[in-house]
């Protein structure tokens, strides 16, 4: 069992560094193929007056006029080591420009996930427990609607309202705690409809066993029911879709902070990609990558740790069905 | 589109929510006594300014002539002469001048006492480091030169401490001039010897304007605080002493939207370029709106004369007068927006009017068709030897009411018989695709500042690194012999005509077709604040202005 789980390990942290490496390269080619980087973009513009001959001869002076298999060759050996290079657009060095947004990104990304989970819980306790004439249909319908609304139209209408009609927060300070209040908010929501949706299937699943009416019959509140026995064996699935969900944090956590103002990592990504920086893009989709496959690899090792019924088929790859089979999962609940 | 409809909406409640509250504001106003616009300068206060991009790098040469750092630079550091909204050039650093007569030597005196906010002086040491830099840059560690200086520049050398003497390899009239452009910030020597990865850190570079860098973060905002010691301002602004405001804080917002709903809610004191659409109402509100011209270019279209059919001067003549100019300051802009009279601005020393040439002439511009072969077919498309009358406009990325404008003109030439498509790039794809004269680009449209109109010449055509924008070559022998009595005049009166001249020309063979002067910064301003001066590059200086009760 134990050199299994090691050999398993092992093999999915393999797979990790290869993604991740992959993701560089991947990366690299994309921005290459596309027309222009960002030095060739400053010295076109207009108001310069550069003549086509200088701007050759600038380009060459900076290497840019190489193939893209050296170029690539040597962003990847300073990456492998550490050297996370120049940017190209603002010049000044890339582990910088990251230090200095990433504070701010996970301050809102920490606290748009604690809104989602705390909302989440919210409607999928209220599904359960709220009787159908104060409204439980309509907050069935709450996950739908979070998720059909873009993130950026509840950043806009919680702007216009919180902020212009009530002056709750400036937009010229976002990060104030009020304006991080609900920049999370709107980047919570959508979120949280996620999480809400796999919760209340699975609450309505659990709620219909007959532990649940054996529980209820002994005299136990619907708070009690909810906390002690439903939500445990209603949380597993919600374990994978949270591991999911750190991408969609990533993703909008970008257009949270251009409709804010807030200055992060999506701020960045989104200077860099209309600039074509490929040193600061190449950085942050590694980082990216490093985190989303982190995180699942964390939740792949976690798993058959935490279930004993999850056991390493074969060559260890592959969880095994049935630890996602909410019967099971009753089962063991009742017994326990 | 679905986001365009959803802001609209906003906007329009949001306006309806500020003008309650401005309704309001205007009531108390008009009941507190004294005028507010004869108010002394008071020290003291900040502002805030919404802006919608602080541009990419802050490398001095790189970054300077760009229409969103331009404003920190013009705050953080000062220029030899000073040039005015109507091209005036005045002393600044340079308190005096001298030039040979051949406009190929030139002696510049400095004010003395001018320190950078290092300590550095600034003396002839400190500006031929950077007059050096400006010409020349430094290339391969990605230090770009500033490229509007003029190519013809030799060395400078320090003759005392005050006192430096610059030399042309030709006669270089607009020298002068250039060094009030916004290319020609003076940067403390010790920042300019550092590298690029260290002059890219805003926060590290000194310059001797009247602001210091107090805080910066990328993309988010810049903070400058008053220099107290400051004693050196332009002559010409009225004002030489330290500045009134003590903090301008430059705040990235790039929803328009949002940078004016900001000012009108108080949050904010100005917010820079707003959509055009707006202004009226704006102005309607009482807020100030300012739309400086630059001194260089129309904007319009320069031609492709080597495109068929663009090659012959008839179909170029008929589409200088198919345009119908009043009708794209109607429909796309507001009245603040002035009608081309040449095809440099008309605040621009040397600018003479020619509005008569740019007359809408449907009728003008139909029979030339006619007579240079071009016959309408049943589709009203005109057609000689079996092909269409196309043109292919290039939007220009750089204006936001670009391709709003090559749709009208798509309409008024589509009338006349043409075929006009129309192709949007973004700036990268713009960039590397649609250059001057390029196989395949017929027309390219012209957005371009400069101070002084003897560049302009050698602009247009292949000599002295011109860009040779109508692809003429040697074939025009007229344009040619202007430009080289124009770039080897040594005195204004003798260049005065020769420039009248080359617009005349140029507007008549229809090289050039200007659509409308061109605003490329509009200011939109709390009444509060006043004072503020423009410059020659329609920059707004907030050295001079103050913040009112």
């Amino acid at each position: 069992m134990r050199n299994a789980y090691l050999t398993y390990a092992a093999r999915r942290i393999a797979q990790a560094v290869a993604v991740v490496l992959l993701a560089y390269v991947f990366t690299f080619v994309v921005v290459s193929i596309l027309p222009g980087d960002p030095v060739s973009t400053i010295l076109h513009d207009p108001q310069n007056g550069f003549t086509d001959e200088e701007i050759r001869e600038i380009i060459a002076a900076q290497g840019l006029d190489q193939p893209i298999a050296v170029q690539l060759w040597t962003a990847l050996s300073h990456f492998v080591t550490g050297n996370l290079g120049l940017s190209m657009r603002s010049g000044r060095p890339v582990a910088t420009l990251l230090a200095e947004v990433l504070p701010s990104t996970l301050i809102l990304a920490s606290a748009g996930f604690a809104v989602a989970l705390l909302l989440a819980a919210v409607i999928a306790y209220g599904t359960q427990f709220l009787p159908a004439r104060f409204g439980q249909g309509l907050l069935r319908g709450f996950p739908s609607l979070f998720l059909s609304v873009p993130n950026f139209v509840i950043g806009l209408v919680l702007i216009h309202a919180f902020g212009f009609q009530l002056g709750l927060f400036r937009v010229i300070e976002p990060n104030s705690f009020w304006a991080t209040l609900f920049a999370a908010l709107a980047l919570g929501i959508p979120i949280s409809a996620q999480i809400a949706e796999v919760l209340i299937a699975n609450l309505d699943h659990e709620a219909r066993q007959e532990y649940a009416a054996v529980a209820r019959s002994r005299g136990l509140g619907q708070v009690g029911l909810f906390v002690k026995h439903l939500l445990k064996p209603s949380s597993l699935p919600v374990v994978t879709v949270i591991a999911l969900t750190i991408g969609e944090l990533l993703g909008g956590s970008l257009i949270t902070e251009t409709v804010f103002g807030r200055t992060g990592v999506g701020s960045l990504v989104q200077r860099s990609v209309t600039t074509q920086d490929l040193p600061v893009l190449q950085t942050v989709v590694s980082l990216a990558a490093v985190v989303f496959v982190g995180v699942n690899l964390l939740a792949d090792l976690v798993y058959p740790l935490l279930d004993p019924r999850v056991t390493l088929v074969g060559s260890g790859r592959s969880r095994q069905a049935g630890a996602e089979d909410p019967a099971t999962q009753t089962t063991e609940a009742v017994t326990a | 589109m679905r986001e365009k409809i959803n802001l609209r909406s906003l906007t329009r409640r949001r306006v309806l929510a500020a003008t309650s509250v401005l309704a309001a504001a205007a009531l108390l106003l008009m009941g507190a006594p004294g005028p507010a616009h004869s108010a002394e300068p008071r020290n003291g206060g900040s502002i805030i300014f919404l802006i919608d991009s602080l541009g990419n790098t802050w490398i001095p040469n790189n970054s300077a002539i760009s229409s969103f750092q331009g404003h920190i630079w013009g705050h953080v550091t000062d220029k030899l002469v000073y040039v005015d909204a109507d091209g005036k050039v005045s002393p600044w650093i340079a308190e005096r001048w001298e030039q040979n007569d051949a406009a190929t030597e030139f002696t510049l005196h400095l004010k003395p006492g001018v320190t950078f906010s290092d300590g550095t002086p600034l003396d002839a040491a400190a500006v031929v480091a950077n007059l050096d830099i400006w010409y020349a840059g430094r290339k391969g560690e990605g230090i770009n030169p500033i490229g509007l200086f003029p190519k013809t520049y030799e060395r400078a050398e320090a003759v005392d401490p005050q006192t430096v003497k610059v030399f042309f390899k030709a006669p270089t009239l607009g020298f002068i001039p250039t060094l009030g452009y916004h290319g020609s910030i003076l940067i403390s020597p010790k920042t300019l010897a550092q590298p690029a990865a260290h002059q890219a850190d805003l926060g590290k570079t000194s310059g001797s304007g009247p602001y210091v860098v107090e805080a910066w973060k990328e993309g988010d905002f810049v903070r400058l605080a008053k220099r107290k010691d400051y004693n050196w301002g332009p002559p010409a602004v009225g004002h030489t002493g330290p500045a009134f405001l003590h903090t301008i804080t430059y705040k990235l917002v790039s929803e328009p939207s949002l940078r004016v709903a900001a000012v009108q809610s108080g949050q904010a004191d100005v917010a820079y370029s707003p959509s055009p659409q707006e202004l009226k109402s704006l102005k309607a509100e009482g807020f100030t709106i300012s739309t400086p011209r630059y001194l260089g270019f129309v904007n319009g279209l320069a031609i492709n004369t080597k495109q068929a059919p663009y090659d012959d001067p008839k179909v170029r003549q008929a589409l200088q007068a198919g345009i119908n100019r009043q009708e794209i300051i109607d429909t796309v802009y507001t009245p603040d927006w002035k009608l081309a009279t040449s095809f440099i601005q008309s605040n621009v020393p040397g600018a003479t009017d020619h509005s008569a040439l740019l007359a809408y002439d449907p009728e003008k511009a139909g029979k030339l068709l006619d007579a240079a072969g071009w016959t309408k077919g049943a589709d009203g498309i005109r057609i000689k030897d079996g092909k269409p009358l196309t043109l292919t406009l290039h939007s220009n990325p750089y204006l936001a009411t670009s391709k709003a404008i090559d749709e009208l003109i798509a309409q008024q030439l589509g009338r006349l018989g043409w075929k006009v498509t129309i192709r949007a790039f973004d700036v990268a794809t713009f960039g590397e695709k649609v250059r001057f004269a390029r196989p395949g680009v017929p027309a390219y449209e012209v957005t371009r500042s400069f101070i002084d109109a003897g560049t302009v010449a050698s602009i247009l055509t292949n000599a002295n690194n011109g860009e040779n924008w109508f692809a003429l070559d040697e074939s025009d022998p007229t344009i040619n012999a202007l430009r080289d009595k124009i770039s080897g005049a040594a005195s204004l009166d003798i260049r005065t005509p020769l420039l009248d001249e080359l617009q005349k020309y140029v507007l008549e063979q229809g090289y050039f077709i200007p659509r409308t002067q061109i605003v490329q910064r509009i200011y939109v301003q709390s009444p509060k604040v006043k004072g503020e001066t423009y410059n020659g590059i329609a920059y707004a200086s907030y050295y001079t202005a103050f913040k009112g009760e």
